[in-house]
């Protein structure tokens, strides 16, 4: 199977979508019940789609093509009130985080499509362990070298994305002591990670014919690494982001993405190279590990810098971007977070005022559906 | 039925006891002799082994096998224990359903009503087509509309106990299973208000005006004292539970709470059935999280729960069924069709699929000797419908020793075949 040919889109164009934990509302575990959320939501008003995911606790929402903040922002809002709900009327929460707190991810069920039974069977109990919830968001590119220029240019922030995302402390009942512990599961896939260092789309294609003849992969779908090229949609993907507390904070990430990106192609600060990613994994294990108080090495200065300093940086850089592109309050969001910590931080706080899990699930799908 | 058919149907039947009475005539007659505490043990010694069997072999709920045996054992069948031997384990059997109820209570979330009003108007619905549709075939039938009218009553409800052992047995999550948990407590709290308020309706000719306000006065005082003492106990453990916030001591507290509810409502008539139900639901809301309720007490629950089936086995009746099945079948026709109309009318717009529908349908079935004797101030096992026509009063008598026996496959096989809320292994389901 060929590479498909790269689809133009607009540049900068924006989509979102999350990834949403379903729960029960007597115990707030994970509840399988993406079947019956999809049907209420079969009518719904709105642009936005609504889709299962690989377990049936599992739901994946994605908003229409955006271009700036406060329509982005409206269209989340509107879509989580539909669902909300939707949720209450079947009796059940719905809640953003990367991970739920205590699922037994051996309970999951995977929800009955082809695709699903494939990875499944090809990924035994990982298909399970894969239980987790993200936030991916699409940035329009008007090509594919270009997208594969941005995707690599974007390496060096990852870990902003990581870190200013990051609400998934708790794993099966245990605090990880990770900020981001969700980015662990994702790693267990043989084919995450990062893109190969390849900078044009006909080169990308050679590599993708390599990787089909050896049987290993049948589509783009196949490789989870943290950026990647969406040809059919033109679209870069950014997948590194955990699904936030609150639709406002994925609508200020995918817009501070989207700054600087537009910084990012119109001011060429530097140009990306292979041995970018000589630190890469350091930096993302940084951000997960320790969020916005994590340490990453720059690739070109090799200097150490805080998380948290790196970004009021990068952020001081793209606000004129950001202000061309009416995503002002998405940076300031983004500032006052740096100040307020990040959602990790908020569920580690919230545990320890309240200590029961299920209270902690229950405070965060408050959290989500605005209750 | 033809008598000829019946005449073989009952040779066959006698055949069958007598072989098995032959079989096991030395032992059974020293269990017939032995003393009720120790037969009613061996019983439920014999209930584990059974219902284990049944269910690793057969994958049978557990609960059947509880049921089977007890039936095997009672004067219907071999006879190894009579109705008054269930007598001196009363206290636990009582507790062991007042346990349940409470647990039912911390279920229920009462906003799911307001939240989906379809909901609201399923429950009241079902029980209502469920009670309308038993007392119509039963006056069709040739029944006196006042006892048609009580047997409609009691059979508008859904067991809430068969429903929730067999929701701890399974474990299901999904909205059948929750459907099921709250369309139950309401049908029985409405067929519990409905049989207080029998006598005004059966006799309304008879009864004087100011008789009449007695009695609605009386039901009302049912009701509303059990609600309040319901909420008072829900508080209580509240506040107790603050006062010892220790992992340890809350299920010692739940415990002393619910035999509190279930003696102070036998004690002031009350229904103890509302009281623990409110009172679960109470502590539920106030509580939230720091109400971690044992599954049904732990193991001790485990023993409750094989001892109350055992129990509802031995207290199975099939007294004239010769004479009375048509209308027993009836009864049951008419429940399926009832409730199963008014879950479809409304199975759309409250958010259910047809196939969901469908196992809710069946799932609301079983019955137990709860849901006749609901009407009893306490937990007794004595009806209270005076003046209640005594045939018709049998026929529902046989018809919830049908539905009880079969009760856990009603509601365990559509949620487990059906709709697949409910996973058929052996693994532990930590919550």
């Amino acid at each position: 199977m060929a590479l498909e040919a790269f689809t133009p889109s607009q540049p900068l164009t924006l989509g979102v979508e999350l990834e949403l934990q379903l729960l029960d509302t007597h115990d707030f575990d994970l509840t399988p019940r993406a079947e019956d959320l999809l049907r209420e939501l079969a009518g719904h008003s709105g642009d936005w789609d609504v889709k299962p995911e690989i377990t049936r606790s599992m739901i994946e929402i994605g908003t229409s093509i955006q271009r700036a903040f406060t329509p982005l922002r409206d269209e989340l809002r509107d879509l989580r009130a539909q669902m909300s709900r939707a949720a209450r009327k079947l009796n059940i929460a719905i809640s953003g985080g990367g991970t739920h707190a205590y699922q037994h991810w051996s309970e999951q069920r995977i929800f009955p499509t082809e695709r699903f039974r494939y990875i499944s069977e090809l990924y035994g109990y990982l298909a399970k362990q894969f239980t987790v919830f993200g936030q991916h968001v699409h940035v329009g590119v008007p090509n594919g070298d270009e997208a594969l220029w941005l995707l690599h240019a974007l390496s060096r922030y990852v870990p902003h994305f990581i870190a200013l995302a990051a609400s998934s402390p708790y794993v099966q009942g245990v605090d990880t002591g990770f900020h981001s512990a969700r980015l662990n599961s994702v790693f267990a896939f043989p084919l995450s990670g990062r893109a190969p260092f390849v900078l044009t789309w006909e080169g990308f294609g050679q590599f993708f014919d390599k990787m089909t003849s050896t049987g290993v992969v049948q589509s783009m779908k196949d490789f989870y690494w943290d950026i990647r090229p969406k040809p059919e949609y033109g679209t870069i993907e950014l997948r590194v982001c955990d699904t936030p507390l609150q639709v406002d904070k994925a609508a200020a990430l995918a817009c501070y993405l989207q700054s600087l990106c537009r910084f990012l192609r119109e001011e060429r600060p530097f140009e990306p190279a292979e041995d970018d990613y000589l630190v890469y994994t350091f930096n993302r294990f940084q951000a997960c590990r320790f969020g916005l108080d994590g340490e990453i090495v720059d690739p070109k200065s090799k200097q150490r810098a805080k998380l948290r300093d790196d970004i009021i940086r990068t952020l001081a850089r793209v606000e004129p971007h950001a202000l061309d592109l009416q995503g002002l309050d998405a940076c300031n969001m983004i500032r006052e977070s740096l100040t307020d910590g990040n959602d990790a931080t908020w569920l580690r706080r919230q545990h320890a005022e309240h200590p029961p899990m299920a209270a902690l699930v229950e405070a965060a799908a408050a959290r989500w559906m605005a209750a | 039925m033809r008598p000829a058919v019946v005449g073989a149907l009952q040779a066959v039947y006698q055949q069958i006891v007598d072989w098995l009475v032959t079989l096991v005539r030395a032992p059974l007659a020293g269990l017939r002799g032995a003393d009720p505490v120790l037969g009613l043990a061996v019983v439920v010694l014999a209930a584990l082994v059974l219902a284990s069997l049944l269910h690793r072999r057969a994958r049978l709920p557990r609960l059947l096998g509880y049921l089977l045996v007890g039936a095997v054992a009672s004067p219907v069948v071999l006879g190894l224990l009579q109705r008054t031997d269930i007598d001196p384990w009363k206290p636990l059997i009582d507790l062991a359903v007042a346990a349940l109820v409470f647990e039912l209570g911390t279920r229920l979330r009462p906003r799911w009503l307001f939240d989906n009003p379809w909901l609201a108007a399923s429950s009241a619905l079902e029980a209502l087509a469920a009670g309308v549709a038993v007392w119509l075939v039963l006056v069709l039938l040739g029944a006196p509309k006042a006892s048609a009218a009580a047997a409609a009553a009691c059979a508008a409800a859904t067991s809430p106990v068969i429903t929730m052992a067999a929701f701890l047995e399974a474990r299901p999550r999904g909205q059948v299973a929750e459907r099921l948990l709250m369309l139950s407590a309401i049908n029985s709290v409405l067929a519990i208000l409905a049989v207080k308020l029998w006598p005004v309706l059966a006799h309304s000719q008879s009864v004087s005006g100011s008789e009449s306000l007695t009695l609605l006065a009386s039901a009302s005082v049912v009701i509303f004292g059990s609600l309040l003492l319901g909420l008072a106990c829900g508080v209580l453990l509240d506040r107790l539970g603050r006062l010892h916030d220790e992992a340890a001591t809350m299920p010692v507290l739940q415990l002393a709470v619910v035999i509190l509810a279930a003696l102070l409502a036998t004690a002031w008539g009350l229904s103890p059935f509302v009281a623990l139900l409110v009172a679960g639901m109470t502590a539920r809301s106030r509580m939230r999280h720091r109400l971690t309720v044992q599954p049904y007490l732990g193991s001790a629950g485990a023993a409750l729960t094989v001892l109350l089936f055992v129990s509802f086995g031995v207290l199975s009746t099939v007294e004239n069924w010769r004479t009375l099945w048509p209308w027993a079948l009836a009864i049951v026709v008419a429940r399926l069709i009832g409730k199963g109309a008014a879950i479809f009318a409304t199975a759309r717009p409250s958010g259910l699929s047809w196939r969901q529908a469908t196992a809710l349908t069946l799932a609301l079935q079983p019955m137990s000797s709860l849901s006749v004797l609901l009407v009893a101030d306490s937990f007794g096992w004595r009806a209270q419908l005076p003046g209640a026509d005594a045939g018709v009063i049998q026929a529902l008598l046989i018809t919830t020793t049908w539905m009880q026996l079969s009760g856990p496959l009603w509601t365990l096989w559509p949620l487990k075949h059906v709709v697949g809320e409910a996973v058929d292994d052996d693994r532990p389901h930590e919550r």
